[in-house]
């Protein structure tokens, strides 16, 4: 039987519990411990065999945006543009905050606009101008 | 869903567009402006995605289950036996697609050994023949711990396996897919292969479920409850 929602609950704040609070807040510190920077270090996306407590594992019908992003990225790939470990490698490089706080194919389109970027395909003000005409274009104003 | 009329559809008053869907929007009309790609492309990459889903593996493992022989060369060669069924991994591009041109391995459960995959390092999924993954399968919590409490996560779907089964939990790569193909359940004898295919849901190819006669996609095991 699936444990019902305020088990998963208690569960998880059991299991948070057992994490060891940091001795400092991350607010780049004047000096660190060798064995803080080797855990610093860890790449973000090598989670496979961290702890973690129990949640739901909910099916979600996939947004038509989410089927284009996929698209779109692939397409990008297909015609030379990058590769999916590009794509990968560029989202593991947004950082802790941003590979966690994103939904998945919200950090493939945010990496797909960085790398055009990046390789000078699409300059920071054209992106920024045909962001405008669509969402005025969805009558959302600019 | 095309390009010529998706981002033209009326959008309901007071509804917030998504920052994501008008970014897309955005890029996917810059690269076509630029000539980064084609629409055409975009249009015959966007029909196979449309295509593609469980249907594909739900097809290889009704048909292993009738004829051993196509199994023993499923086993043997999953890329080169999807061909048989009409998936050509090389879709829809003539090279494959770019996140998924690998080699495909079929996993085959018995009485002694049960299979699941993950992709622990991000998402990697067969996907010409499973289609889409799963939200929770591209989770960084399913990720962390199906490769050490796998029998814990199972039993979280459900699945209570014995004790004397041994879990092998199958990390997939860019190079490397993997599918499970799960043991046939009792009180289907005698049925066709459209018949079996229609219990071999996505979650019994993930190996987070098994098949059984009377659970298919359309009958989820909670309405078979209620």
């Amino acid at each position: 039987m699936m444990p019902s929602p305020s088990e998963l609950d208690a569960l998880q704040r059991r299991v948070l519990g057992l994490a060891p609070e940091p001795a400092a807040r991350l607010d780049s510190p004047y000096w660190i411990t060798n064995d803080s920077y080797a855990v610093l270090r860890h790449v973000l996306h090598d989670v496979g065999g961290q702890p973690d407590a129990p949640v739901p594992y909910l099916d979600k019908e996939e947004a038509d945006w989410e089927l284009r992003t996929y698209v779109l990225c692939e397409v990008l790939a297909w015609r030379g543009v990058w590769n999916s470990e590009v794509r990968r490698r560029a989202e593991n490089d947004l950082g802790a905050t941003l590979y966690y706080g994103l939904p998945y194919y919200g950090r493939w389109i945010t990496v797909a606009a960085k790398t055009l970027v990046d390789k000078g395909l699409v300059t920071v003000s054209e992106l920024a101008a045909k962001i405008d005409e669509v969402r005025a274009r969805h009558g959302a104003g600019a | 869903m095309s390009d010529d009329h998706d981002h033209h559809a009326p959008i309901e008053g007071g509804d917030e567009i998504s920052e994501f869907d008008v970014l897309e929007t955005a890029i996917r009309e810059l690269a076509i402006e630029k000539g980064l790609f084609s629409a055409e492309d975009h249009r015959r990459f966007m029909e196979w995605a449309e295509g593609i889903g469980p249907h594909g593996g739900s097809r290889l493992v009704a048909r292993a289950w009738l004829d051993p022989h196509f199994k023993q060369r499923l086993l043997a060669d999953g890329t080169e036996t999807s061909k048989e069924i009409g998936i050509d991994w090389l879709d829809p591009t003539g090279t494959g697609t770019p996140s998924d041109f690998t080699y495909f391995y079929v996993l085959e459960n018995t009485p002694a050994v049960h299979n699941v995959i993950v992709c622990t390092l991000c998402s990697c999924y067969p996907r010409p023949v499973l289609g889409q993954a799963p939200e929770w399968y591209k989770t960084p919590h399913y990720r962390r711990r199906v490769v050490r409490w796998p029998r814990e996560v199972l039993a979280e779907f459900g699945l209570h396996l014995p004790p004397g089964v041994e879990v092998r939990v199958h990390d997939s790569n860019q190079k490397s897919r993997f599918m499970v193909l799960p043991m046939r359940p009792a009180g289907t004898e005698g049925w066709s292969e459209d018949q079996l295919a229609a219990i071999v849901t996505r979650d019994t190819m993930i190996g987070v479920a098994v098949p059984r006669a009377d659970w298919n996609a359309d009958r989820a095991p909670t309405e078979v409850r209620s």
